[in-house]
């Protein structure tokens, strides 16, 4: 048979196209509710280790079914917000038919352009509202992202989980991987004063007794940088909503923090948010 | 300046050589005098800065989850992104074949100093790994796609004309006999790739 | 045959090895060796590519029309890369994560092509699948060795469990890109000190 006419050759290279194709569709569709499963699970996982409900270690143990199940159980309720903080959607969390607000990076680039549909999960742990944002950003070498959970007055940060697409591992990575990152983030505030930057990581060490800034992590400068970018990118984009819920709480509980003498120099003021630390350990007793 | 922060990073921070060791293969086996070096440098730097951005188009209008939208409503839950790769490589080595047959019907003179590399280049990883990251790192426009290519292409040019510099040098060097050729070349790559670890704080 | 067999299985593992010998396939693959288990899932894709596309490529040798080779070759290359990735995607979800574009990148790795243009393209299918599936072993061999002093040296750790005591002080150099390629050196050099016939002149 001659293999070099070229009515052969069309026809050949036609019919090896469209099998390959139809091969990988096959095992695409197969495979896609799998995959997708993993995706969720992923998102959920973090979140949840986030919120504190859970360990991302013990998560890793348990099947996507239980951490679905485990968030299905936990969630209170879930929303889409707008830029001016007001709710717009529900987010459906029934087992069955968990939504989720994955699409970070197109989130981040709605926020560039003013109109950002944003994502609220609240999770109820031990009776209390604990209210779960998502940040993301550019790293050093790819994305990162996290998420962030406040108390049920969103005026104190309980707990943090980051993650990367491929910063280098032992630098950058430790976002993820070091535990001691993640938990200064415990206690800490927005700074809801300074809308142009509510939340800093610091290189060389936070001011002590500055409620809205943590350490850096050594040696991965611009991680930090990236993560500091990203916090603050989407901290002022749920500022509305985040001090509409602590203004809330702050008429029934004044405290100066959220007040301007905070930042000037107030001495009542460090007396109380002394006082709020206190609180802050006393709670992190009671849990541990 | 967001586009000259894209190009200086491409170029020494996000080296397609020393920080993702793409296109290695063709990089040790053509780096052994500077003449061919640059040769295969420059025919990387044109392949890629043509393939990426039409990547990226097909990537934008055609891959993406919800890319085919324009063709109607009913296209919007289509989600080929599963096709992504064979495409690449598609557009790639099709680019390369009309290039090569273009340039030796039209530029004879050009085709005999850089014709020879140009299939040499339709496997280079440099090139699909160029498009693979464009698609991780979702671009916002075609302008970005093609200054990303351009120097990631300039990179991956400085890197195998610097190497073919040394490794001209290093034949006078008294080198141990197990390390001579490939071994000493691994090594040497690995101090240029050091050296270039110095740019990484970069950030205009 | 059995002699043959045995030679076409262990020759690309040390004497003709894909990467220390050959200089084929180092592109993509050495960003993985930062962890043991990154790699040694990289290696096993190479190993089920470059022996299922050998196989199949083999197969259809005789009907490929010349002018039209390397594509046929690259779409059967990328179909069985693609399928590796969504299963991975499936199944090790994580790990697809960690080795991000690179399982792509296994498309344009050059022992794959290499292997068909150079053995498939001329064999019957079942010495092309032993002869694929063994440069694909010689090629993860090198990926896990390098891994494991990378991950060890640069973590303390082996598999993600750690071996070396606490007061080891993790080598952060080890783990950075240029590392791997000085390991490597290493490699190659332990090897022609060894069989002193692959020394070049």
């Amino acid at each position: 048979m001659n293999t070099n006419n070229n009515v052969y050759t069309i026809i050949y290279t036609t019919i090896i196209v469209v099998v390959a194709a139809a091969i990988l569709s096959i095992a695409a569709m197969a495979l896609k509710p799998r995959q997708q499963a993993n995706i969720k699970a992923e998102t959920i996982s973090q979140m949840i280790a986030a919120s504190g409900i859970s360990s991302k270690e013990d998560l890793a143990k348990l099947g996507n079914d239980k951490i679905l199940a485990l968030y299905s159980d936990n969630i209170k309720t879930a929303f889409l917000i707008d830029k001016d903080g007001n709710k717009t959607d529900e987010l459906e969390t029934e087992v069955s038919s968990i939504e989720l607000q994955d699409n970070l990076k197109m989130e981040n680039k709605n926020i560039a352009s003013g109109e950002p549909s944003l994502p609220v999960y609240v999770f109820e742990k031990d009776g209390a509202e604990i209210n779960v944002i998502p940040c993301y950003g550019a790293g050093l070498w790819g994305p990162i992202w996290g998420y962030i959970a406040f108390n049920a007055d969103c005026n104190e940060i309980v707990g943090a989980y980051f993650d990367h697409e491929s910063e280098t591992p032992g630098l950058g990575a430790k976002i993820k991987d070091e535990a001691w990152f993640r938990e200064q983030f415990k206690g800490k505030k927005v700074d809801f004063d300074n809308p142009d930057k509510p939340f800093g990581i610091i290189k060389g060490g936070a001011p002590e007794g500055d409620a809205s800034k943590v350490d850096a992590i050594t040696g991965a400068t611009m991680t930090c940088n990236g993560l500091d970018a990203a916090l603050n990118t989407w901290f002022k984009a749920y500022m509305p909503f985040l001090s509409k819920k602590a203004g809330a709480a702050v008429e029934s509980d004044a405290c100066c923090c959220e007040g301007d003498s905070c930042d000037s120099n107030g001495e009542g003021c460090g007396k109380e948010c002394d006082h709020q630390h206190e609180h802050k350990h006393q709670h992190n007793h009671q849990e541990g | 300046m967001e586009y000259i922060s894209l190009f200086v990073k491409s170029i020494f921070v996000d080296n397609m050589i020393f920080a993702y060791f793409l296109g290695m293969c063709s990089y040790l086996a053509v780096s052994k005098n500077v003449k061919t070096a640059n040769g295969l440098g420059i025919a990387v730097i044109f392949v890629l800065l043509c393939t990426l951005p039409l990547n990226y188009l097909l990537n934008k209008y055609v891959l993406q989850p919800g890319a085919l939208s324009w063709l109607g409503e009913r296209f919007a839950g289509v989600d080929l992104s599963f096709l992504s790769f064979i495409l690449f490589i598609a557009v790639i080595a099709a680019f390369v074949q009309i290039v090569e047959m273009v340039v030796e019907k039209f530029l004879p003179s050009l085709y005999s100093s850089l014709g020879i590399f140009l299939p040499l280049i339709a496997v280079n990883c440099a090139i699909l790994g160029g498009s693979l990251f464009m698609q991780q790192r979702e671009f916002l426009h075609v302008g970005e796609a093609a200054v990303y290519a351009l120097g990631s292409g300039i990179g991956w040019w400085l890197a195998i004309v610097a190497l073919a510099a040394i490794r001209e040098k290093l034949a006078y060097s008294n080198v141990p006999a197990p390390l001579k050729g490939l071994g000493i070349t691994f090594m040497v790559v690995g101090l240029m790739g050091m050296a270039f670890m110095t740019f990484m704080g970069i950030s205009l | 045959m059995n002699e043959d067999l045995k030679k076409t299985l262990l020759n690309p593992i040390f004497k003709g090895n894909p990467i220390t010998v050959l200089v084929l396939g180092i592109c993509s693959s050495l960003a993985v060796t930062v962890q043991l288990k990154g790699a040694c899932v990289m290696a096993l894709s190479v190993i089920i590519v470059c022996g299922l596309s050998s196989f199949i490529v083999s197969l259809l040798r005789n009907s490929i029309p010349n002018r039209v080779r390397i594509i046929v070759q690259l779409v059967v290359v990328a179909m069985m890369v693609i399928l590796v990735d969504q299963v991975l995607k499936a199944y090790a979800y994580s790990v697809d994560k960690q080795l991000s574009v690179y399982i792509g990148l296994i498309i344009t790795n050059c022992i794959v092509m290499g292997r068909i243009e150079a053995f498939a393209l001329g064999n019957k299918p079942v010495p092309s699948l032993l002869d694929g599936l063994a440069n694909g072993a010689g090629y993860g061999l090198i990926l896990i060795i390098v891994a494991f002093f990378r991950e060890l040296l640069g973590s303390g750790t082996l598999f993600g469990f750690r071996v070396l005591p606490a007061s080891y002080v993790p080598n952060n150099l080890v783990i950075l890109p240029p590392m791997a390629l000085i390991i490597l050196g290493c490699i190659v050099w332990v090897q022609r000190s060894i069989q002193k016939d692959l020394q070049e002149k």
